[in-house]
């Protein structure tokens, strides 16, 4: 019964392809733009959370308020202020670090980077807790000097020839050795890196005393906050002065989510929107349909079909379009975010795209609905027309 | 055509299988009041041939119409086979429709999207005849009207004779009671017509109730009743 039914309404629906196929575009657009936008949007967020969870969730993060760099160094961290973090106790190891620009020298090229130092005794540890592998070489040994861990982009793409491990690097007139190259983290800033001892960096920068970044690892999870004010009252009282900040890795997380969820918010919006403007235009044409084929309506009744039969059959017939409209727009909308991810690599950032079964279902399922909703309102109308009125229709 | 394929139910049983009592029709215009029927009772009994006459305008597809059940009167009473149709839901006026009525249009009204047999096939549909029967029986019935080799075109793959004979397999699918065919070769040349009429002749010859709408003096010779019409009264018969 519902197969005949169901057979009927496809062989309308083929009989006019055209129309069918602009109400399906129309659907088609605004299942691919919402399917594209929430599996980008989704997937930006979980590469960032990603990323963040390989910072370390255990970590504190003291910097200078504001600009800090050359000139500014009456405002800026120094080794005190090291010491007085260090007098806490709840921490697992404190790093001082500088991380300043710098120009690089590779096989008679010119490149210019960020350069990193912390104490060389503390290299082991810090990448371990980041997460992130060294995949050719080794780590920096503690006493070591004038050597270098490099990011990949530094070794594949910064210069024309690659750099490799044992290879010399030179930055102010020094040479250092690449003792190893780390794995590709997903953004362009920590790529391009270049991490050197501390007592290099303050060589290489001319800076005795000051610290561009603490990094204070805590030994347990639970205490962060408490140990996060700590710090903040202790270094006020030291320096007397409230040129400082301190923020944790979940801050830093919840606030790049919540610009996130904005901009998930309105990408989504414009989704809404196409998806609405796609099922206007089901409308549309299922009244355009509906009248062109009321003499069809008259011929049906007058061969014996009820108000429920004609009812049933143009819902058949826009649910069908709309289920035809999903199933494509989901295939182009996957196909688009897939298109785009990558695309983001040249904004320094690399978005891992994932297929969210429930959001390509979603997008399935919304538009199937939408082309009944559509449907119902003239195939309604359709269905009540009296027979000899419908007949005489031209 | 040697045997058109006809299997009436209780076909040698007089009675009344359509009255007409009183029947009235009046379209209202904004203002203007139409009386396309007026006050006029007919009776058919079971294997009649009936011819409808008149001008233009006088009445005749009213009528049709409203023994077709595609129309309900604003007055008077209508019987087909003793149950009054003015009573009934629209629901069941569809049930009618599809099967005791037969309907044979003058423009064909076939589905342009659907081929001969599915055309055939359709009011089978819409009675809960299963699949594989609907089938066989349209295929019978096109074979039967000559069309065994055009099973699979579609209504603008015909010619307007063959389109007919279609409509016409499809109007005896359900085996109604009532033949209507208003009109049926007025849109036919006349070869193609005369070969539609004995088709209609064959019918009746098998024991077909049949209603005919006709201009043509010649056609009525064939009926055995003759009702004519005229500004919606009946003024011969
Ligand atoms: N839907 C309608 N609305 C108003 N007037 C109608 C309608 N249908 C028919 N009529 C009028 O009713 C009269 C009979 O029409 P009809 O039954 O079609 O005549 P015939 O079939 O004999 O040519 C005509 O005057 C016609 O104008
Ligand atoms: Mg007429």
């Amino acid at each position: 019964m519902f197969t005949d039914y169901f057979l009927l309404s496809l062989k309308s629906i083929r009989h006019r392809k055209l129309r069918s196929w602009l109400t399906v575009i129309g659907i088609v657009i605004g299942v691919a733009a919402i399917i594209s936008l929430i599996t980008l949007s989704r997937s930006l967020q979980g590469t960032i959370e990603d990323q963040f969870e390989s910072f370390g969730a255990n970590r504190i993060l003291i910097s200078a308020k504001g600009f800090q760099g050359p000139g500014t160094l009456s405002q800026g961290l120094t080794m005190d202020d090291v010491e007085t973090i260090e007098k806490i106790s709840g921490f697992e190891y404190v790093i001082p670090g500088i991380f300043r620009s710098s120009e690089v020298n590779f096989k008679g090229q010119t490149s210019f980077t960020l350069v990193g130092g912390i104490p060389s005794q503390y290299y082991e540890e810090f990448y371990t807790d980041t997460g992130v592998d060294i995949v050719d070489g080794r780590n920096v040994k503690e006493g070591e000097k004038y050597v270098a861990i490099i990011g990949s982009r530094v070794a594949t793409e910064m210069f024309d020839k690659e750099v490799h491990v044992g290879d010399k690097i030179e930055m102010g007139h020094q040479e250092y050795r690449v003792v190893g190259i780390l794995q590709e983290v997903g953004n362009a800033q920590d790529d391009s890196q270049i991490s050197i001892p501390l007592d290099a960096a303050r060589e290489l920068f001319d800076e005795e005393d000051a610290v561009d970044l603490i990094i204070a690892q805590v030994k347990v999870t639970d205490e962060i906050p408490q140990l996060q004010e700590k710090i903040e009252k202790e270094l006020e009282q030291e320096r007397d002065d409230t040129n400082f900040q301190v923020v944790t890795a979940a801050q830093i997380l919840e606030q790049i989510g919540q610009v996130l969820g904005i901009m998930q918010i309105v990408l989504v919006g414009i989704a809404a929107i196409s998806l609405i403007v796609g099922a206007i235009g089901i409308m549309n044409s299922m009244y355009t349909s509906v009248l062109e084929r009321t003499k069809e309506i008259g011929i049906m009744k007058a061969i014996g079909a009820r108000n429920k039969d004609i009812l049933i059959l143009f819902i058949i017939e826009s649910g069908l379009i709309g289920l035809v409209g999903g199933a494509l727009g989901v295939l182009i909308g996957a196909a688009l975010a897939y298109a785009v991810g990558p695309l983001s690599q040249n904004a320094g950032f690399t978005i891992h795209i994932t297929l969210e079964p429930l959001v390509l279902l979603f997008g399935l399922a919304f538009a199937f609905v939408v082309g009944i909703i559509a449907g119902i309102l003239p195939a309604w109308q359709a269905s009540r027309l009296k027979p000899i009125d419908a007949l005489r229709y031209e | 055509m040697n045997h058109i394929y006809i299997e009436n139910s209780s076909a040698n049983r007089a009675m009344e299988v359509l009255q007409l009592k009183n029947v009235s029709k009046v379209y209202t215009l904004g203002e203007e009041r139409v009386t396309a029927i007026d006050k006029i009772n007919i009776s058919i009994k079971k294997g009649d041939f009936v011819a409808l006459v008149g001008p233009s305008g006088s009445g005749k597809s009213t009528a049709m119409n409203l023994v077709g059940c595609l129309d309900i009167a604003t007055t008077g009473e209508i019987y087909l086979s003793e149950v009054n149709i003015q009573k009934l839901t629209e629901s069941d006026l569809a049930q009618i429709r599809g099967k005791k009525i037969g309907f044979i249009f003058q423009t064909f009204n076939l589905i342009p999207s659907l081929d001969a047999l599915e055309n055939v096939a359709l009011p089978m549909m819409f009675q809960n005849v299963p699949r594989d029967i609907r089938i066989k029986r349209a295929k019978a019935l096109l074979e039967q009207v000559g069309l065994k080799e055009r099973m699979y075109h579609r209504p603008n793959q015909l010619s307007g004779g063959q389109r007919q004979r279609v409509a016409i397999a499809r109007a005896l699918v359900n085996d109604p009671e009532i033949i209507l065919a208003d009109e049926p070769t007025g849109n036919l040349d006349t070869k193609t017509g005369d070969e539609i009429m004995d088709i209609l002749k064959e019918l009746h010859k098998k024991g077909r109730t049949i209603i005919l709408v006709t201009h043509n003096p010649d056609l009525t010779k064939l009926a055995n009743k003759v009702f004519t019409l005229k500004d919606g009264k009946i003024v011969g018969a």
